[in-house]
């Protein structure tokens, strides 16, 4: 299965300028993405990405262990909107470096729960993470009825200019 | 990483030929306009196709279709393999899907691309096409020209391009589509006849179209941020952008919200 990700250049620059906030403690930001799913039925599915829910400064854990730790009510939050809306979430951080990011050991052990939550509360949808870098992206995305993730054969930001990423 | 074929056009940037071999590039109708298209887009190296068009070539498309031949209306080769073999004669290792049907018979490689280039006919293909690639989160490049004869005038040949972005201004936002074309081409439909074509507007069109792509894909210019509109008056020879951007407001679209992309669905 070949999954891509699609999301349009103005949410995408929204995110970006909410990640690079500064917060009064955690290190990084953290928020979710709304996702749909394309061509669900194909063998090369799309996840579209069409809104963006910031993560409030008051639902961040002071956790100096961490870049950002985000609490249950974060969490309970995200599972919210997937069943009132009946769409997938994804979860987006930015590692401002330039290139290809890759996701941490923390990033790969913790976020994943994280989705878990997700996908009980819709598992008709794609949910998972994303990682944005100052110039490239990369993401996780768990199908609906999957055991696991798979990479994102790439992602693409849809506007002007169109970015394509591997 | 350009060889030496592409060392002319390094100037795009230092990465656009990467973008422009990974790009997933569709075609919907491959007659005047799309054959143009799929000519530049081989030469300029894009490696990667879905094209669409259930015609077989005929001798009356012969004054305009691009890599077609006298053999292929004898033999009624299918436009699909007409484009086929002029991108594969250019890049042999080019994957070219194509479909000798309606994109709407069968739309999941489409909706798989990148890009795609609009190369039908009417309004109410358009607002099909349109709405897909919305629906997709896909940009559309549309082209198309008409010949339009009123009383003892000379013919009014024109044209346009224009570039739908998702999120942005739609061609009803931008006035090309509204109501009451659509339902005037309704009324007249399968009383139409002929339409006029001839070769040069096609491709006055077709480079315009691909030129928008390239600069889409590479940044070259900096310069493409908003929606494009481009109107073609063959009889002064200009393509410029149409009046009816100057009117245009918000930028934002409230016919194809971002809120209905996806599959469709019940909930």
């Amino acid at each position: 299965m070949r999954v891509r990700l699609r999301i349009p250049r103005g949410l995408y620059a929204r995110v970006r300028d909410d990640l690079a906030r500064r917060h009064e403690f955690a290190y990084e930001r953290v928020g979710f993405l709304s996702a749909r799913l394309g061509s669900a039925a194909s063998d090369r599915p799309l996840v579209l990405l069409n809104d963006y829910h910031p993560v409030p400064d008051d639902q961040y854990v002071d956790d100096p262990t961490s870049g950002a730790r985000i609490n249950s009510v974060a969490i309970r939050e995200a599972m919210q909107r997937v069943l009132d809306a009946g769409t997938g979430a994804f979860h987006v951080h930015c590692h401002e470096h330039r290139g290809r990011p890759g996701f941490s050991s923390m990033d790969l052990e913790e976020t994943p729960r994280v989705v878990s939550g997700l996908r009980v509360a819709g598992p008709a949808q794609a949910h998972g993470m994303l990682l944005l870098s100052s110039d490239h992206c990369v993401a996780h995305v768990w199908m609906p009825g999957s055991d696991g993730p798979v990479v994102a054969a790439g992602v693409s930001v849809v506007g002007y200019p169109l970015g394509l990423f591997d | 990483m350009t060889d030496g074929r592409f060392s002319r056009q390094s100037f795009l940037g230092e990465n656009a030929q990467g973008v422009i071999e990974r790009a997933v590039v569709g075609l919907t109708g491959l007659g005047g306009g799309g054959s143009h298209v799929v000519q530049q887009l081989a030469h300029l190296g894009f490696l990667n196709y879905r094209i669409y068009d259930p015609d077989a070539v005929e001798d009356s498309n012969l004054n305009r279709l691009v890599g077609a031949d006298n053999d292929d209306a004898a033999e009624g080769t299918l436009k699909i393999e007409v484009a086929r073999r002029v991108i594969k004669g250019l890049r042999p290792r080019a994957v070219v899907d194509g479909y000798a049907q309606r994109w709407q018979d069968t739309p999941e490689p489409l909706r798989d691309c990148d890009l795609i280039f609009g190369c039908v006919d009417g309004f109410g293909e358009r607002r099909e096409l349109e709405a897909c690639a919305r629906r997709y989160l896909i940009p559309l490049i549309d082209i198309g020209m008409d010949v339009h004869v009123v009383g003892d005038e000379p013919p009014r040949m024109g044209g346009q391009v224009i570039l739908s972005m998702p999120g942005g201004p739609c061609m009803f936002c931008i006035g090309f589509l509204n109501e009451i074309t659509l339902a005037r081409e309704g009324e007249r439909y399968g009383d139409a006849g002929a339409r006029p074509q001839v070769i040069w507007p096609n491709g006055v069109l077709a480079s315009t179209a691909v030129g928008l792509a390239v600069d889409l894909l590479t940044d070259w210019s900096r310069s493409l941020r908003r929606v494009v509109y481009m109107e073609y008056d063959s009889n002064a020879g200009t393509v410029k952008p149409h009046m009816r951007l100057q009117y245009l407001g918000d930028e934002k679209c409230s016919h194809y919200p971002l809120d209905q992309v996806g599959d469709p669905r019940l909930n």
